[in-house]
């Protein structure tokens, strides 16, 4: 039983990380109808962020200033810069193909994600990095409830992820800021028309939603330790999956979507093999899409003929 | 040039003992709570026009699409000559004779005038990829064929689509003419019955007597049924067998044009009620 | 009687083809001659270079580009004329890669299964109809989900074959270590085993390729793929059944990408997992994309033109005429009237070499490194462009300094653009001489997606893609 429930805070805690990638998947989808595919590799920047925090403040082993602040400015500067990237891409690739065929913003997506990983291979190379966490986060620490062990990382991803997740409802629902993004989903000609200002619409839901990413990239060196270039291309790989299914576009849609992914991840992993974990993500996926095309929460859009 | 349009009712009579060709009973259309068409009864006989108007959400382009297949009805029937086709695909719905224009146009732009109709007459052949590759005898006896189809439906249109117009990509030509080439493509299907949506939408006055003429000329030379949707008056009058008139998915009544017309109800549909007579009642 | 403007305007073309002199009746035959002519011309070109060919090098080169041609060809049906987003289509060359692998070898025999490898004419045939089919399979999924979804499903689908071939029953299938020893392609009594043999096995199939093509292309099958691309509800309302046609399209592609597949794993002599990666989609779609989608003959350019450079970054010779190439025919084209381009090459040249100077006089270990760049490209630029002994961390910051640059050269306005234009080249060339040339492999895929990026920003349609108009 216990390890039902060991692999369960597991699932979670992946399913935290895929839920705040899946949020920016979506976000980015409803403004722009857009696929972002280099999202993910916005998750991998930010982790890199992260990993010279580190570096710079002394290295895992001799960290020169207390832990917590470390994690906090690890997050700061992770989510900043990644939203600040994410915002340069949006205004260099994205903006100019506004009324171009859906096709062409996808292909440079796909240009700017295989960019991005092999800019980050030519300057800090191939081999995986390690955050090296258990030298300056005790891994002891944490809450044990019987034989589970909930460490102190998961805590903070959790409370983090709780924390930014609410902040965003907040924002989208009770904000002017929010209800431009939602205007701009809708409809966005007509949204200019009423005087909103899309262009910063669209550029504030980029930084937020890779913001999120690059945080999420920075616990997923907390937490598991080993980085590299081409982590962003695999967990935007599970996110896109936890957007669809969740329904892309929907914002409570893409956290439950990622939390469901990040758990059956965690006990494919667990019970059957670790080895099969993606294929198996890709028959949930198949499912989902064949029993509900658009997904669990989003609402099928009516076209008018 | 000869006076407005052909002379109302004159094929009409054949309707009356003859199973009509396109039988609506009771139809409904349902998105969840919405009922864009309920209890529709309608029906068109061979080489008859009739129209369809109604103020803007009426349903009546739903009407077309259910007929067309793209919605499925929630609950009534759809029958042409006889069989029931609610239900079923659009391209096997067109296949048996029903072809439609749409009411902003969805031509093929990037191809030419001339492949837009012969892509129209895919259902009519049967040549497979591989006899098409290898240029077997069946698949080049009917790309002769499809081309002869093309060429005769786009003479139909004379001086407007002219001949050098053909080899055109459709994105090039003026609105009036994309207009003609989705009726002409719309031809090229061998149709029984045509839907027209608003074939008269954002034209000038000699256009409109372009197309009001045309429409008689479809019935006439091409012996075709046809169903059209129009906002435009002059058209209508110009054109109808018989005028049907919807509001929010009902039909409130059908008839010739000068009884639908001055029917108290329709006036009311489109300009609303009169603020006296609703404040004396 | 008057005629009207635009027939005048339509009659233009045969007012030009009745012109006189030599160009204008270049353009006649140019217009009369029709594709199979041309293809005929093509293919004697693509003999002669056989012919000329001398070393193995070149040879294997020419067949990789052949290979990547055939697979852009069968991109081109699903993406390019039917408009589906098919982002899994390099599982179908992993798909025909395999199966010929595991006719080819004794893995079924290990397998306990028949025994012997089969001949490659029974086995190439087998493969093809199996991947049509599994091609149908996957083009079934485009029947429920649509666009964008159809796009994540099949990039899934790509990586669900790469785990598959990794873990799935080692035995057969090789597992990590993929499957090696295979035959070589036979029959009729010969085999093809050098790689000039392969490079005319592919040669010929892939004319007769685009002449089966562009027979489709003008067949009722090709109409109807293209009608789904310009608008699908339009062409269900014109009798096409959109969703056969859409299966028909993918399961078409999946029979091509399997037959680029068969020739790749018989002249490669092995197969492995990491052949099939995203990194190859990715690609095999700047190959349609660059050359043109929707086009055969750019299918086929794209193919040939990205392969060859990435080649040429490998070499270091060869790299610098592509970079250099590249910044002159882009400057060429862009850059109007000539006084200002020359002003432009001339002002670039000299900021450099003034720079040289002053840094070199400075630190002389500033300077100290040579160029990347080999031959008489290296002897020539080694004044111009500063790069230091250690060039590592100075070729990062300036890698991140040209990105910054190129992002501010397309947001300046327009007159201090060319002024920003000499710097900027400076220092993607100094970039270039002191770090992309000596990791070419990285600096390939990051111009493949450049390449990506910049045709979809500046020419859509690519080289030999005519333009589109869409409504949105």
């Amino acid at each position: 039983m216990h390890e039902f429930i060991q692999t369960l805070i597991n699932g979670l805690t992946t399913g935290f990380l895929y839920a705040l990638i899946a949020l920016g998947y979506s976000m980015v989808y409803g403004v722009l109808k857009l696929l972002n595919f280099a999202h993910g590799d916005l998750y991998m920047v930010g982790a890199y962020i992260g990993y010279f925090v580190i570096q710079w403040f002394g290295g895992p082993q001799a960290v020169s200033i207390p832990v917590p602040l470390l994690v906090v400015i690890m997050f700061l500067l992770a989510g900043t810069g990644a939203g600040a990237l994410g915002v340069l891409i949006e205004r260099f690739a994205y903006r100019p193909l506004r009324t171009a065929p859906r096709i062409a913003p996808l292909i440079t997506a796909l240009g700017v994600s295989f960019i991005l990983e092999n800019s980050v291979l030519l300057l800090f190379g191939g081999f995986t990095r390690s955050y090296s966490t258990p030298s300056f986060i005790s891994f002891s620490t944490g809450i044990h409830i019987g034989s589970v062990d909930i460490d102190s990382v998961q805590i903070t991803i959790f409370v983090v992820s709780i924390v930014m997740m609410y902040g965003l409802m907040v924002l989208v629902h009770r904000t002017t800021l929010g209800k431009s993004m939602r205007a701009v989903a809708s409809d966005r000609e007509a949204a200019e028309m009423l005087g909103i200002d899309v262009n910063r619409t669209i550029a504030y839901t980029f930084f937020i939603g890779s913001a999120m990413a690059g945080v999420a990239g920075v616990m997923s060196g907390l937490a598991f330790n080993q980085i590299s270039n081409t982590i962003g291309f695999l967990a935007g790989l599970q996110a896109f999956t936890a957007a669809v299914v969740g329904g892309i576009g929907s914002i409570p849609g893409a956290m439950i979507g990622g939390l469901f992914i990040g758990i059956c991840e965690s006990f494919a992993s667990s019970y059957i093999s670790s080895e099969y974990t993606d294929l198996i993500v890709f028959g949930i996926l198949i499912v989902t899409l064949l029993i509900r095309p658009t997904g669990l929460f989003a609402r099928p859009a009516l076209q008018k003929v | 040039m000869t006076d407005a349009g052909p002379a109302p009712g004159g094929a009409a009579a054949g309707g009356a003992s003859a199973q009509p060709l396109l039988e609506l009973c009771g139809l409904g259309i349902h998105f969840g709570g919405l009922r864009a068409l309920s209890g529709l009864d309608l029906s068109v006989a061979d080489r008859e026009i009739v129209s369809i108007i109604g103020p803007n959400g009426a349903g009546k382009t739903t009407v077309f699409n259910a007929i067309t297949g793209v919605y499925r009805p929630s609950e009534g029937q759809i029958r042409l000559a006889g069989d029931s086709i609610g239900g079923q695909p659009p391209h096997r719905i067109t296949r048996r004779g029903i072809a439609r224009t749409f009411q902003s146009l969805r031509l093929f732009l990037n191809m030419t005038v001339r492949e837009n109709v012969i892509t129209a007459t895919y259902g009519a052949t049967k040549a497979t990829p591989v006899e098409s590759m290898l240029r077997l005898p069946r698949a080049r006896r009917e790309q002769r064929e499809v081309e002869a189809v093309a060429e005769e439906v786009l003479s139909f249109f004379g001086e407007r689509l002219a001949g050098y117009r053909w080899d055109q990509p459709a994105y090039s030509l003026s609105y009036a003419n994309r207009r003609r080439l989705e009726i002409a493509r719309a031809l090229a299907t061998r149709p029984r019955l045509l839907l027209l949506d608003e074939p008269a939408a954002g034209m000038n006055p000699n256009e409109t007597h372009e197309v009001t003429e045309l429409i008689g000329r479809l019935r006439e030379e091409l012996a075709l049924a046809i169903l059209v949707i129009e906002h435009d008056m002059h058209v209508v009058e110009g054109i109808s067998d018989r005028v049907v008139a919807l509001d929010h998915g009902v039909k409130i009544t059908e008839g010739a044009f000068h009884e639908v017309a001055n029917h108290p109800a329709v006036i009311e549909a489109y300009l609303g009620k009169d603020p006296e007579a609703l404040a004396e009642a | 009687m008057p005629i009207g403007v635009d027939e005048w305007v339509a009659q233009h073309g045969d007012r030009h083809d009745a012109g006189t002199g030599w160009r204008r009746a270049a353009a006649r035959l140019d217009r009369r001659v029709g594709w199979w002519p041309r293809l005929a011309l093509a293919l004697l070109v693509g003999l002669i270079f056989g012919q000329l060919a001398s070393n193995v090098n070149v040879e294997t080169v020419a067949v990789n580009s052949l290979i990547y041609a055939i697979l852009a060809l069968g991109l081109n049906i699903a993406v390019g004329w039917t408009g589906l987003l098919d982002l899994g289509y390099v599982a179908f060359f992993g798909f025909g890669a395999y199966g010929y692998a595991i006719f080819s070898s004794h893995a079924l025999g290990t397998g306990g299964v028949g025994g012997a490898p089969l001949p490659s004419i029974e086995s190439i045939p087998i493969v093809l109809v199996a991947a049509g089919t599994f091609g149908a399979a996957i083009g079934m999924m485009s029947l429920r989900v649509s666009g964008d979804y159809l796009a994540i499903v099949t990039l899934f689908v790509g990586q669900a074959f790469v785990e598959f071939v990794n873990n799935v029953d080692p035995g057969t299938l090789g597992g990590v270590n993929g499957l090696y020893g295979l035959n070589p392609i036979h029959g009729f009594g010969g085999q093809i085993i050098t790689p000039i043999g392969y490079y005319y096995f592919a040669l010929i199939v892939c004319a007769v390729l685009m002449g089966l093509l562009h027979m489709l292309d003008n067949s009722r099958t090709g109409r109807a793929w293209k009608a789904v691309r310009e608008d699908e509800l339009a062409a269900e309302a014109m009798t096409i059944p959109t969703g056969a046609v859409k299966v028909m399209a993918i399961s078409f592609g999946a029979v091509v990408g399997a037959l680029a597949g068969t020739i790749f794993a018989a002249q490669q002599d092995n197969v492995f997992p990491t052949n099939f990666t995203a990194n190859i989609l990715i690609l095999i779609y700047a190959c349609l994309v660059l050359g043109g989608a929707g086009s055969i003959a750019g299918a086929v350019l794209g193919g040939i033109v990205v392969t060859a450079g990435e080649q040429m970054v490998s070499s270091p010779t060869d790299a610098g005429y592509l970079f250099y190439g590249l910044i002159v025919l882009a400057l060429v084209l862009k850059v109007r009237p000539w006084r200002m381009l020359g002003a432009v090459i001339a002002a670039t040249i000299a900021l450099g070499v003034v720079l040289h100077a002053i840094v070199g006089a400075i630190s002389s270990s500033a300077v100290a490194g040579s160029p990347g760049s080999g031959g008489w490209i290296g002897s020539l630029v080694s004044h111009w462009v500063i790069v230091p002994s250690k060039a590592v961390g100075y070729g990062n910051v300036l890698y991140i300094l040209m990105i910054c640059m190129v992002f501010a050269l397309i947001h300046v306005r327009e007159r201090y653009r060319l002024a920003l234009l000499v710097p900027t080249i400076y220092v993607a060339a100094c970039c270039w001489e002191s770090r992309l040339i000596v990791n070419p492999s990285i600096t390939a895929q990051i111009l493949i997606g450049a390449i990506l990026i910049a045709t979809m920003a500046a020419r859509p349609q690519g080289l030999l893609g005519s333009m589109r108009v869409e409504v949105v």
